[in-house]
């Protein structure tokens, strides 16, 4: 017979609100049931509301691990990243959100938690201890982490400098990155406003890059972070 | 009837308010006299709050009715199972974990039915499905922990606490679970304070360091003679109210309430956990508090239904007919 290989689950121990805030957090049935309702809820809104159109698909790893990144500005790109995602490969997603707007409080950090399945990213507090936590996560769960290297939302729709930090959970670790390129998402929700409006959306989707041979330091990072913005920036000006 | 409850449940509702209202006042006079050191005092505190939270959720389902109750107890073993699935990863194997939910779900509502051959029927079917679903993850390796997890789940949060469920189908359901809630609740009080009294020798070392045999044979005196007194009033004018019905009893209510205590403590040592959750402020988890309620369903219910003293002769399947 086999050894015993069953565990607790990583975030035993936790209450509740410390468990939703966990980086070790793992979903049970009854999150995978509420997430996976709210995948489909997203989906049908997407397409309906928003008429997103994805191209690219090909290029999405056959499985886990992988980071998919994009430009950032709206609150729908998230979504957008998720709603990509082939329905078996969805629940090892994990969009990587600001701890201080997605995990302050108890509700907000329960909705993160459990519809959306996403890890926090202390901004002001984000050590490398952290980065090593999502990097050991993302390498040996393993898992699929949705993130937007510029760090924070574009308030006119511009993208911002890449920021390095993305390299400290891939620099030397043959995980493909997946460059994306979201479009329309800043119109049809802009930061100033309330609702989103029935605007269209588009997802390019470039090939995957990978850094197994990146050196893991802080020049390294750099370089990471130079060559995604590079691809991001060249699915943007690809559109026809 | 005592405010439409019977006169055991009414006594015992206000015996657990008086209680809970003198409680904070012992705390105050012995915090006054220095008997409280300030670790001390908080632990105290924190466990009093949650018992201000968690007797009224015990209480108020089994007084409530017999849907309350049986969806109170459902609620406890949705939760109790939760905690389990998480402490021993079980929860990672989502056909077999889901399985042993919907068992629970259809459980529920055999009890609420009243359908006695559904509930006995669903115990081997959910049996036979956990182990035929293990086999649909195509991994031979470690198919046997995953089904032993998932049947083990399955018989104590679903068919066990289960049976204390199908109580409230009888006619004295509700001042019976109250009673027996009491009584093993009170259990590991009796055995604490009887251990700290008479307890030299050790119960079971390994498992569970602080029992004692003193506490053990303690709790098992004391639990009987109060459930065999509380049994006296409920079963009144019944064949089953003489004290060569209710001592044994009283006795097998003490001694499967212990019995359910070193089970979990033998689950948490296996795991090399300290607590089965984080539920309950000052407690632990739920399992850590209700572990002691999970055998004694079966052996009340099967008690009772042999000796006579179950009304299973009430309307039966309430929803399907006949």
């Amino acid at each position: 017979m086999d050894d015993w290989k069953y565990q607790p689950a990583r975030d035993q121990g936790l209450d509740a609100h410390a468990s939703f805030r966990s980086l070790r957090r793992e979903a049970g049935l009854f999150a995978s049931v509420t997430q996976a309702a709210w995948r489909v809820a997203v989906r049908a809104y997407l397409r309906g509301y928003h008429r997103l159109a994805v191209e690219g698909l090909e290029h999405i790893p056959a499985r886990p691990p992988f980071v998919m990144i994009a430009n950032h500005a709206s609150h729908l790109d998230v979504l957008t990243l998720g709603a990509a995602l082939p329905w078996r490969l969805r629940q090892h997603a994990f969009p990587i959100a600001a701890g201080d707007v997605f995990f302050e409080t108890p509700a907000v950090s329960a909705f993160s938690a459990m519809m959306l399945n996403a890890l926090p990213m202390w901004r002001k507090k984000c050590g490398s201890h952290a980065m090593q936590e999502l990097r050991d996560r993302l390498i040996g769960d393993p898992a699929i982490y949705l993130l937007f290297p510029e760090g924070k939302r574009s308030r006119d729709g511009s993208m911002s400098p890449f920021k390095p930090g993305l390299g400290m959970m891939i620099a030397g670790a043959p995980v493909p990155v997946v460059p994306c390129f979201i479009d329309g998402a800043f119109a049809a929700f802009r930061p100033e406003t309330k609702f989103p409006q029935p605007k269209p959306i588009s997802l390019r989707i470039g090939p995957p890059i990978t850094f197994a041979d990146v050196p893991n330091e802080r020049a390294g990072w750099q370089e990471i972070a130079v060559r995604l913005e590079a691809a991001v920036v060249a699915l943007r000006d690809a559109r026809g | 009837m005592i405010f439409g409850l019977h006169p055991v449940s009414f006594w015992i509702v206000v015996s657990i308010a008086a209680v809970l209202a003198i409680t904070p006042l012992i705390f105050l006079a012995l915090g006054k006299a220095g008997k409280l050191s300030p670790a001390l005092r908080s632990d105290v505190w924190t466990r009093y709050r949650s018992w201000l939270v968690l007797a009224p959720l015990m209480v108020i389902p089994l007084v409530a009715g017999r849907l309350p109750a049986i969806l109170g107890v459902a609620v406890l073993g949705a939760l109790c199972y939760r905690e389990f699935a998480r402490a021993t990863g079980l929860f990672r194997e989502r056909l077999v974990s889901a399985l042993v939910a919907l068992g629970g779900v259809l459980l529920t509502f055999a009890i609420a039915d009243n359908w006695l051959g559904l509930f006995h029927a669903l115990t081997s079917l959910i049996v036979c499905g956990v182990v035929i679903f293990a086999l649909f993850a195509d991994q031979p390796k470690g198919y046997i922990q995953r089904v032993a997890l998932g049947v083990l789940a399955f018989m104590f949060f679903g068919v066990s606490l289960g049976h204390f469920s199908f109580l409230a189908n009888d006619r004295l359901g509700a001042p019976l679970m109250l009673s027996t809630l009491v009584c093993i609740e009170l259990n590991d009080i009796f055995a604490y304070c009887t251990g700290k009294a008479f307890g030299r020798r050790k119960l079971s070392p390994n498992t569970s360091p602080n029992k004692t045999l003193g506490g053990a044979l303690g709790a098992a005196v004391l639990t009987t003679a109060l459930f065999a007194t509380l049994g006296h009033f409920i079963f009144r004018g019944t064949a089953l109210d003489t004290s060569l019905h209710l001592i044994p009893l009283g006795l097998l209510i003490s001694l499967t309430g212990q019995w359910g205590d070193l089970v979990m403590s033998s689950i948490k040592r296996d795991l090399g956990l300290k607590d089965m959750g984080a539920t309950i402020p000052g407690h632990g988890g739920l399992l850590d508090r209700f572990d002691s309620l999970i055998f004694v369903g079966p052996a009340v219910f099967h008690y009772l239904a042999y000796f006579g003293g179950l009304s299973l002769d009430l309307p039966a399947r309430v929803f399907t007919g006949r």
